[in-house]
């Protein structure tokens, strides 16, 4: 029976029936589970944690801003005492053009003097050591560079040991040479024979392609020419006779002729500003033709002109094995790196014209580097001196 | 086991689970507070003046628990979530009705029902006055109040009982109506 009203009384009467509520756990439960420290501790363990690091954040974020500014002071700082550094050093080196134009033997021009470096090996520097002579293609491949060395004689090694030896401590990337070896093949020496035996590998790379393959067939040929007086090379590959060219077909033989007669140029790597002093292939029917091309840049690109304006020559002549030439009297004729390479251009020249000495005269200036112009200059041995 | 802790469970416990029981109307929440009020206990034991009972005592100790509970399940979140979901504010009653009462008869159901939308202070005092059967005076010392202020917060959740299970009733008997009428 419902009822839609209740009084006081029922309704407490109801309330007194609510049913009575135990906990089920037994006592030691719940006396186990009764925390034995105090609840506040943990209150405000994480507000303290978060204060902390909030704190930690702090220290390691505000030097960092700190230091920006800093920074950016110091900086301001810097290039202030820059600028008053240059200022002084302008200063200093205004007094040192002073001291050094009413001394002209100061230090300075002594350290110019001894700056200024010849780049092909001479009959002075070679003591008991070997000239060995690699030719190596420039970066674009068009013509092949020589590159020398004086490097130590050692007994029962032959030219050819020390040749390979070397080969593979070539620098060439650094010179701003295309990087050619050491070669793949095996070169050695039939001294019986009197030649030089060639064996490359079966899928050997060479001869794929004309320039590859007179390039190696030319690169081999200077090498022998350059260091021994051998005039033949054998050819194989892994112990076969010849080699089998794309274009040339199966070759077993190369002949080699020493070049004569060739004009040699300037050619500058990228970045470089130490030239090579390299031959242009062609040959001249004279000395005098070859200076004459020599003033101007050879007909390859890549080749630079090495006879300079100011070094004008006006008479080439021959004495036996001298070659003399008179230079027009010219005031501009300096004694600095670039006279003293065109110098070592004509000697090379020179040099590949038969001529064992070459005679200056009528110049303005006594000295070109360490030559003495009053002398006979002896021409180099070997062009292009690079430490490998 | 503490000697103390001993006495005291043997005395008051299911008391003072029964109140916290009805108070946050949770089986598992009445077991957590229950700890909580010995955790205070021992604590203010030995401050403990004999002024009033120890009965009295525990009550008003297990009182303010529970409205420390009611306070932190009001947290921070709800608190701010609360100004902005208007629709939120209606009464709600999330807790399923205990197992111990749904086994009683349908008018003590209403009952423990309509003691959700009692205040805190009302519901304390009609359980302490009514389920517990304390007098006047004790419900006054375990409340912390005047003895006047007891009689009317009785008066006043009896009447707020009441018109609750009218409108109670009248869903019901809608509801019951309805069934017959089907059948």
């Amino acid at each position: 029976m419902k009822k839609s009203e209740w009084s006081d009384e029922e309704l407490i009467q109801i309330l007194r029936q609510m049913p009575k509520i135990e906990d089920n756990r037994h006592p030691h439960d719940v006396y186990q589970n009764i925390p034995r420290w105090k609840r506040k501790s943990v209150q405000w363990m994480f507000p303290g944690i978060a204060a902390l690091a909030a704190l930690l954040l702090f220290f390691i974020l505000v030097p960092k801003f700190m230091d920006g500014n800093q920074q950016s002071v110091d900086k301001a700082a810097k290039s202030e005492s820059a600028q008053s550094r240059e200022m002084a050093e302008g200063n200093n080196t205004i007094k040192k053009e002073k001291s050094q134009d009413s001394t002209p033997d100061s230090p300075k021009m002594a350290a110019v003097q001894s700056n200024m470096e010849r780049t092909a090996i001479y009959d002075d520097e070679i003591g008991n050591g070997q000239v060995l002579t690699f030719w190596i293609p420039d970066e674009q491949v068009s013509f092949l560079v020589p590159v020398s060395n004086i490097v130590a004689k050692s007994q029962g090694k032959t030219w050819m040991d020390l040749f390979t030896e070397k080969a593979s401590e070539l620098k060439e990337p650094e010179w701003g040479l295309t990087d050619y070896y050491p070669l793949n093949a095996s070169m050695n020496l039939d001294q019986q024979n009197n030649r030089v035996l060639v064996d490359v590998p079966i899928g050997h790379q060479y001869g794929q392609g004309s320039a590859n393959e007179l390039g190696f067939m030319e690169i081999l040929k200077k090498d022998v020419a350059s260091n021994s007086t051998i005039k033949q090379i054998k050819l194989s590959t892994a112990g076969n006779d010849g080699i089998e060219f794309g274009n040339t077909g199966m070759t077993s033989e190369l002949m080699v002729s020493n070049d004569k007669n060739r004009a040699f140029f300037f050619y500058y790597p990228q970045g470089s500003e130490k030239p090579f002093i390299v031959p242009f292939n062609k040959p001249f029917n004279d000395v005098q033709s070859a200076l004459g091309a020599m003033k101007g840049d050879a007909p390859i690109s890549g080749l630079q002109k090495s006879i300079l304006p100011s070094f004008e020559i006006e008479n080439v002549g021959n004495e036996g094995n001298t070659l003399q030439l008179s230079l027009k009297s010219n005031d501009q004729l300096e004694d600095n790196q670039q006279t003293l390479l065109c110098l070592e251009a004509i000697l090379l020249t020179a040099k590949d014209f038969g001529f064992e000495k070459v005679a200056v005269s009528n110049s303005p200036i006594t000295q070109i580097g360490p030559f003495d112009l009053t002398k006979e200059i002896q021409v180099p041995l070997a062009p292009n001196k690079r430490d490998f | 086991m503490d000697s103390v802790f001993n006495e005291l469970y043997q005395k008051y416990h299911h008391d003072v689970f029964q109140f916290l029981f009805y108070m946050v109307r949770n089986r598992e929440q009445a077991e957590d507070l229950v700890q909580e009020v010995y955790i205070r206990v021992f604590k203010s034991y030995d401050r403990f003046e004999g002024k009033s009972s120890e009965k009295t005592w525990l009550f008003s100790i297990a009182r303010n628990v529970a409205i420390d509970f009611f306070r932190k399940q009001k947290g921070w979140k709800e608190r701010i979530l609360e100004k902005f979901d208007w629709s939120d504010n209606q009464v709600k009653d999330d807790h399923p009705i205990p197992e111990e009462i749904t086994v009683q008869r349908e008018e003590v159901q209403w009952v423990y029902k309509c003691l959700e939308n009692c205040t805190v202070d009302q519901r304390a005092v009609i359980i302490l006055r009514y389920i517990h059967d304390l007098s006047i005076a004790e419900t006054a010392q375990a409340l912390g109040w005047t003895e006047s202020k007891v009689k009317t917060t009785q008066h006043r959740s009896l009447k707020v009982l009441k018109r609750q299970m009218e409108t109670l009733f009248e869903k019901e008997g809608k509801n019951s109506e309805k069934v017959r009428v089907e059948r």
